[in-house]
């Protein structure tokens, strides 16, 4: 299967419709039937999908309309959590931090559905399926029931692969984790490190690995371990600067974030053709594919679209460029 | 004698956060943004009343994170993208110094006089203590862009901060500190320079002489120990060293996790640092913005019912 040269996706999220967040309001309320809540999601769902398509992005996703928030629905599907109230993130923005308080347990599958709908619905080939990481989830999950950290990531790695199983068999060709917490703590990153592993093991689809707002000098130590083939990763936030460490990233691919994704303005098809060609510096235009820096939700729909359009039409500067080169295409790996 | 106090912010109410987030689409006025601030306040303040909390702050309402929006006061800096502020998931946006540093005119004063206000009427044998992020952290914070050392950038720091603390109307600043004991987490960035330990100490030594200090540490044991101010040292993940002989606050309640303590192992725990101190102030470890705001007042409750 062939994509075109510097392939465009998202990395999850994207603003919900003012109309769903009133849904989604009225729902929590118990004044909408499930039946009613679920359509709406659906319908949200193909709007964002199509909202993607339209801007040219070649791995689309549905903006996760489905989900609350990161590990909050993913914590509030897996049995043996309970949530005490949200906790603040930065400036107004806060999550459901859960609390494990016994056993784990695998109740349903977490986004089977939700890949399902995509793909029936997706004029693309290949959709992208993020989900967020054992890690991730331990961390960002308050612990009374294991002893350890390790010991509810490695649980939450063992429910992960089931999902993953279940994946594969309906078609999934691409599955990105989402661990923006593995590098909180530089002593526990081969525990991540190992989590993901395990989370992936004996599945053969493509992974990609989502770190954000992080110390990549502690990932960078990691690259070759992890049975990933992609790393998405944040640049635009930090202005571009510090990208040495890419130079570690000898093999697998790298998923260039180019938009900012807690700023409103919109960055111009040049500055992320710059930004491009920059970091082509460091990793060769076969081994990238551009995105931008995390999910868009936190922005204002309007302004997250026309971020997704001017990336394309920055990508498509430097495919012209490319081209001459006779740089048109790259094969989708599974595996590197 | 266990005297609870508060330290730094209190978990901002979702109610709060929503005025903050209509106001700056346009849709609240700032009038109502103002009453929505006092509002809130004069509720926390009840309820540190009724916790049994007797040195309090505003609880940073106003504040996004320790050094916002102060840094948006400073000449000389541009606020950046954000940051992992050490191993939290919570983050703050970098101050860049781009050039000299001084002091704006700021609202800060004037935010410290509305709470002073309020605190006169709801609960007026509380101390209040205005909250400053310190010199050192702000150094570790920042990228640097201007000063030839993170040390001559520290000191500017302070002489900011210094002017500030001069017009600020109490008598008890509480400096956030935590790079004394974990200077800059890796989880954030790379380290590149240090501050000395010896400008460290000489420059919140020097802000000590304007006003009384309480110097908040946590997330490991400080290395520096200023004299002639409070220290407060995080129980859960650092220690009070063992040279250490000045008033001193303990963090013994943990506020990253959602477990309660039980009181009377809090109690056995702060014996021994009665016997040699007299006189302890006991705190949460470091900032209740890390919990759910219902388990940080529990865990306050918690807090108060040690006192005496």
């Amino acid at each position: 299967m062939e994509l075109p040269i510097l392939p465009t996706s998202v990395i999850g999220s994207y603003p919900k419709p003012r109309w769903l967040l009133r849904m989604y309001n009225l729902y929590s309320l118990g004044r909408l039937p499930e039946e009613d809540f679920r359509e709406a999601v659906k319908d949200a769902s193909v709007a964002v999908l199509r909202e993607h398509e339209r801007t040219g992005i070649d791995i689309p996703w549905d903006g996760e309309m489905g989900r609350s928030e990161m590990t909050e629905y993913f914590t509030s599907k897996i049995g043996g959590f309970r949530f005490y109230g949200p906790v603040r993130v930065w400036g107004n923005a806060y999550f459901n931090k859960a609390a494990a308080v016994s056993k784990l347990e695998y109740r349903e599958p977490l986004v089977l559905d939700e890949f399902r709908w995509v793909k029936e619905n997706t004029t693309r080939e290949i959709v992208k399926v993020p989900i967020t990481g054992p890690y991730t989830i331990a961390e960002w999950s308050f612990n009374e029931y294991y002893s350890s950290k390790e010991e509810l990531a490695f649980e939450l790695a063992k429910i992960l692969n089931r999902e993953f199983r279940l994946l594969e068999e309906e078609g999934a060709k691409f599955i990105q984790i989402d661990e923006p917490a593995m590098l909180n703590h530089p002593d526990e990153v081969p525990i991540a490190v190992e989590a993901i592993n395990r989370a992936v093991k004996g599945v053969n689809v493509k992974f990609g690995l989502h770190v954000c707002f992080s110390n990549y000098h502690l990932l960078a130590d990691h690259f070759d371990e992890l049975r990933v083939s992609q790393f998405a990763l944040e640049f635009a936030n930090r202005k571009f600067r510090d990208m040495d460490f890419l130079r570690k990233l000898t093999h697998q691919e790298l998923g260039f974030g180019v938009i900012d994704v807690h700023n409103p303005r919109v960055e111009s098809p040049e500055e992320v053709a710059r930004a491009i060609r920059k970091v082509m510096n460091y990793v060769e235009p076969e081994r990238l594919y551009i995105n931008p820096d995390c999910g868009l939700k936190l922005l204002d729909r309007r302004i997250a679209y026309q971020k997704l359009v001017n990336m394309v039409r920055g990508v498509e500067i430097v495919r012209k460029e490319l081209a001459r080169e006779g740089k048109k295409s790259i094969p989708f790996r599974r595996s590197v | 004698m266990i005297v609870p106090a508060l330290i730094g912010s209190l978990p901002r109410p979702v109610s709060l956060a929503k005025k903050i987030e209509q106001y700056s689409i346009g849709r609240l006025s700032k009038e109502k943004l103002e009453e929505a601030y006092r509002e809130h306040t004069r509720r926390a303040f009840v309820k540190l009343r009724n916790a049994g909390i007797k040195v309090i702050t505003d609880g940073l309402y106003r504040w996004d994170d320790i050094f916002n929006p102060l840094i948006r006061f400073i000449d000389g800096i541009e606020v950046d993208g954000l940051f992992k502020f050490y191993e939290n998931n919570f983050f703050y946006r970098a101050p860049v110094v781009r050039g000299e540093l001084s002091l704006r005119e700021n609202p800060i004063p004037e935010w410290i006089n509305v709470a002073l206000e309020i605190k006169e009427e709801v609960y007026p044998e509380a101390t209040l203590k205005a909250v400053l992020p310190g010199p050192v952290t702000l150094a570790y914070h920042s990228i640097n862009e201007a000063y030839e050392s993170l040390n001559e950038l520290a000191e500017a720091y302070a002489n900011v901060l210094g002017e500030l603390m001069k017009e600020l109307p109490v008598k008890l600043v509480e400096l956030q500190e935590p790079a004394l004991a974990a200077e800059l987490s890796r989880a954030t960035r790379e380290k590149k320079e240090d501050v000395s330990p010896e400008v460290a100490r000489e420059i919140i030594e020097g802000l000590a002489k304007i006003r009384e200090l309480w110097v908040v540490t946590y997330f490991g044991t400080p290395r520096v120990l200023p004299e002639g101010v409070i220290m407060n040292f995080d129980l859960i993940e650092g220690s009070v060293p063992e040279n250490y002989s000045g008033r001193i606050g303990l963090g013994i309640v943990n506020a990253r996790e959602t477990k309660m303590e039980r009181r009377d192992r809090l109690i056995d725990r702060l014996r021994p640092f009665l016997r040699k101190y007299g006189e302890v102030y006991v705190t949460p470890n470091t900032l209740l913005d890390f919990l759910p705001e219902s388990v940080a007042w529990r865990k306050l409750r918690l807090l108060g019912k040690l006192g005496g």
